[in-house]
């Protein structure tokens, strides 16, 4: 008995051990995690709460930052303003590269030739730096010697010259639309797996009760996509409301011409770290505040999002 | 939920720090003997790399001891990356301090060492020192060089047109009207850059507001940003935007700079630290420059300002040999240097250049200087002042605001934090 035992109790011992020994694996990744994306989670939640003196921490102050974000102008005025930009940021992704990508997934996986190379056409900015492509688009939409103004000239279309970056009305689009350019590889990419996700047998039985084009795609295709759309939806939400990268290549810190540019990050960037050449002042804590409030806000309706896509997924 | 890349990105600038400041010292470990010193020289001065090496150089004949090595970072964001290192307890030995408030802030919030027993620092005049004096009256940097910012031209396109520099302000529209007549673009000014819209005001308000005396009297608070002389700066401001390029809404710096050394444009109001970059880009640009006309029978003014000092950090390891380096930055040996190899006016006084035009600055500026007002006096309060106006001005270019909308925003700003206006 008593030998048999024992070695149970090894094994048992040694199946402890190991067991643990894998808990000790996540510990480096954790320990990443924990520096760069927790610590000044809570960090910028604890600067929030104090009043700065450029970049010295003050006295405690409690909620006065949020108030003065909310209430004091200049601040919440380009508050408002930058959130505006986001929300348009996040309608204009989800129609164009979305939208686009979902009907470009679509022919790939129907028929076209090809597809295989059409499909790292569409993902190939995406391996490009933001910077680059942020660089290359100033080139681009340059209103005196850019691409884009000499190919309207050449098409006899010069009333539509514009000062693409420096007028108001369409600096903000400009961006977005690079950034739609940028990002469709990926939104064809998932929407593809979707795609393919789906048994071939559903097709067959669906085309035998007599659905065509349109009709499949309606009542077969979307309905069984819906975790790609939620998927997508989510990203695009998230990536709208961070929208800094771009828009920073393109455009700088100062959300020029006129603030058309700002977004919730940049107004964050220009408060927290002042940002602009030369003579400009830091608001630390303003800054922690809009922080806090801007993931607040993306978790919450993530969060809020994710649950209601999860029942309508029991439901079906 | 996903994380905040807001947030991560306070996390990530610190890591790249944490991994430049590990790759500078094992890069100065590498054939370093015992008793050698490194020092770091923070800078937003990528352009000048070239030039610090050689007074480095210079620097390492007497004291072969101390390597250094200048590390500048983009213009736009050296405050950032500066002030992210310095409250992690990083940064330079060596910090190329901005001029007036932000500068001043560093020092207040004890970053910096007073050098007050550095020896040379007597020679400077009270208003060049006051650009990096702490709140505590302690002398925080060394002066470098004093800016300057006036209407640079093309004496080719001028002399072709039989242009002369204009002796007044009418004169000045009559010659850019003539100038666009020829089909070409007068004044090289994009309004992309809201930066540069304060210096160009810097250079054309003196012009309206009447110069010093405008200054003095706002300083004392005897006198606001709604009164008509500020008013009619903003006026002025707004009129020549007929001599602007063509899209000028949408061109930045480089836009504007590249019409001007091609010679498509005849005038190009910028700072003195352009000279050299014009004539890199083009050795053929035949450059001058005209102090601004007065439009209120004053004399002409060159606006200046001190662009930059020289401070040690705080933390760091190195103070006396970073102590020995800025020494150096007082001598006269240095100060001629800098002058011949950055055709920037050196903040000692007295150094003579062998280039012409910097030469006829240095003395324009000895005659002729009226601050730099936005930046010498309004670049605090949050956002700054200065700020303020930039982005007033570029709003009033695109039609959103009105001139006299532009001077109340930056009467209501200054209001809120300079005290001589409250």
């Amino acid at each position: 008995m008593r030998p048999a035992m024992n070695s149970v109790v090894k094994i048992k011992k040694q199946r402890d051990w190991k067991r643990w020994t894998i808990h000790l694996f996540p510990i480096p990744a954790l320990l990443i995690y924990g520096m760069f994306v927790v610590y000044p989670l809570f960090a910028a939640l604890t600067y929030s709460f104090f009043d700065w003196k450029g970049i010295v921490r003050g006295d405690f102050v409690g909620l006065k930052n949020f108030k003065d974000l909310f209430t004091l102008e200049p601040f919440s005025g380009l508050f408002w303003n930058a959130f505006g930009h986001n929300i348009l940021y996040f309608v204009l992704q989800m129609i164009f590269q979305n939208g686009l990508a979902f009907i470009l997934a679509y022919i790939i996986y129907k028929k076209v030739k090809g597809s295989e190379f059409l499909k790292i056409a569409y993902f190939l900015p995406r391996l490009l730096s933001v910077i680059v492509v942020g660089f290359l688009w100033k080139l681009i939409l340059n209103p005196n010697y850019g691409a884009l103004n000499v190919i309207l000239e050449s098409l006899g279309l010069e009333h539509l010259q514009k000062a693409w970056l420096g007028d108001p009305d369409t600096a903000l689009i400009s961006i977005i639309l690079v950034n739609c350019w940028y990002g469709i590889g990926f939104g064809v990419l998932i929407f593809l797996a979707g795609l393919q996700s789906i048994p071939k047998e559903l097709f067959e039985a669906a085309k035998l009760d007599g659905a065509n084009g349109l009709s499949m795609i309606r009542k077969i295709v979307l309905p069984l996509m819906v975790p790609s759309f939620m998927i997508m939806t989510v990203l695009t939400f998230i990536q709208s409301f961070e929208a800094f990268e771009l828009v920073y290549a393109m455009q700088g810190s100062q959300g020029e011409p006129y603030h058309s540019t700002d977004t919730l990050a940049i107004y964050f960037y220009r408060l927290a770290f002042g940002g602009s050449a030369g003579g400009s002042t830091t608001a630390v804590g303003l800054g922690s505040a809009l922080a806090v409030v801007l993931f607040i806000f993306i978790s919450f309706f993530t969060a809020l999002y994710l649950r209601y896509m999860q029942k309508k997924q029991v439901d079906m | 939920m996903k994380k905040m890349k807001a947030i991560t990105f306070v996390g990530f600038l610190a890591f790249i720090l944490i991994i430049s400041a590990c790759s500078s010292q094992s890069g100065g470990d590498s054939g370093e003997s015992e008793g050698e010193v490194t020092l770091t020289i923070g800078s937003w001065r990528t352009e000048d790399k070239a030039s610090y090496q050689k007074v480095i150089d210079k620097f390492n004949e007497e004291n072969p001891d101390i390597n250094v090595e200048f590390k500048p970072s983009k213009n736009t964001e050296y405050n950032t990356i500066l002030n992210t290192a310095l409250q992690s307890g990083e940064g330079p030995d060596i910090i190329h301090l901005r001029p007036y408030t932000p500068g001043i802030e560093l020092a207040d919030a004890g970053y910096l060492e007073p050098l007050d027993d550095l020896e040379g620092l007597d020679q400077y005049p009270e208003e060049t020192l006051a650009a990096s004096k702490g709140s505590d009256d302690k002398q925080y940097g060394v002066p470098l060089n004093i800016s300057t910012t006036q209407m640079f031209y093309n004496k080719k396109i001028f002399d072709d047109l039989g242009l002369e520099e204009p002796q007044t302000w009418d004169e000045f529209l009559t010659l850019s009207q003539k100038i666009k007549d020829e089909g070409i673009t007068p004044i090289s000014l994009g309004t992309k850059e809201g930066w540069l819209l304060s210096l160009s005001h810097g250079i054309i308000g003196p012009a309206h507001y009447g110069g010093n005396e405008f200054v003095d009297s706002i300083t004392a608070g005897e006198t606001d940003f709604t009164s008509d002389e500020f008013q009619s700066s903003i006026d002025a401001m707004d009129e020549i935007k007929q001599f602007f390029p063509e899209n000028f809404e949408g061109l930045g710096m480089e836009d504007i700079r590249t019409m001007f050394f091609t010679g498509d444009a005849a005038m190009f109001p910028l700072g003195s630290w352009e000279i050299e970059v014009l004539r890199e880009m083009n050795p053929e640009l035949e450059l001058g420059f005209f102090p601004m006309p007065s439009a209120v029978g004053k004399d002409p003014t060159i606006t200046t300002w001190v662009d930059g000092s020289y401070a040690i950090n705080a933390s760091s390891e190195q103070k006396e040999a970073a102590k020995k380096f800025l020494q150096f930055m007082t001598t006269e040996e240095f100060g001629t240097m800098f002058t011949e190899e950055f055709k920037m006016i050196s903040a000692i006084p007295g150094i003579a250049s062998e280039d012409e035009l910097v030469n006829s600055l240095s003395q324009a500026v000895e005659n002729q200087s009226t601050p730099y007002m936005m930046l010498v006096h309004f670049a605090g309060g949050n956002p700054s002042t200065k700020a303020t106006i930039e982005t007033e001005l570029q709003g009033m270019y695109l039609g959103e605001r009105t001139p006299e909308e532009v001077a109340n925003t930056v009467q209501e700003s200054a209001k809120s934090w300079y005290e001589p206006l409250q």
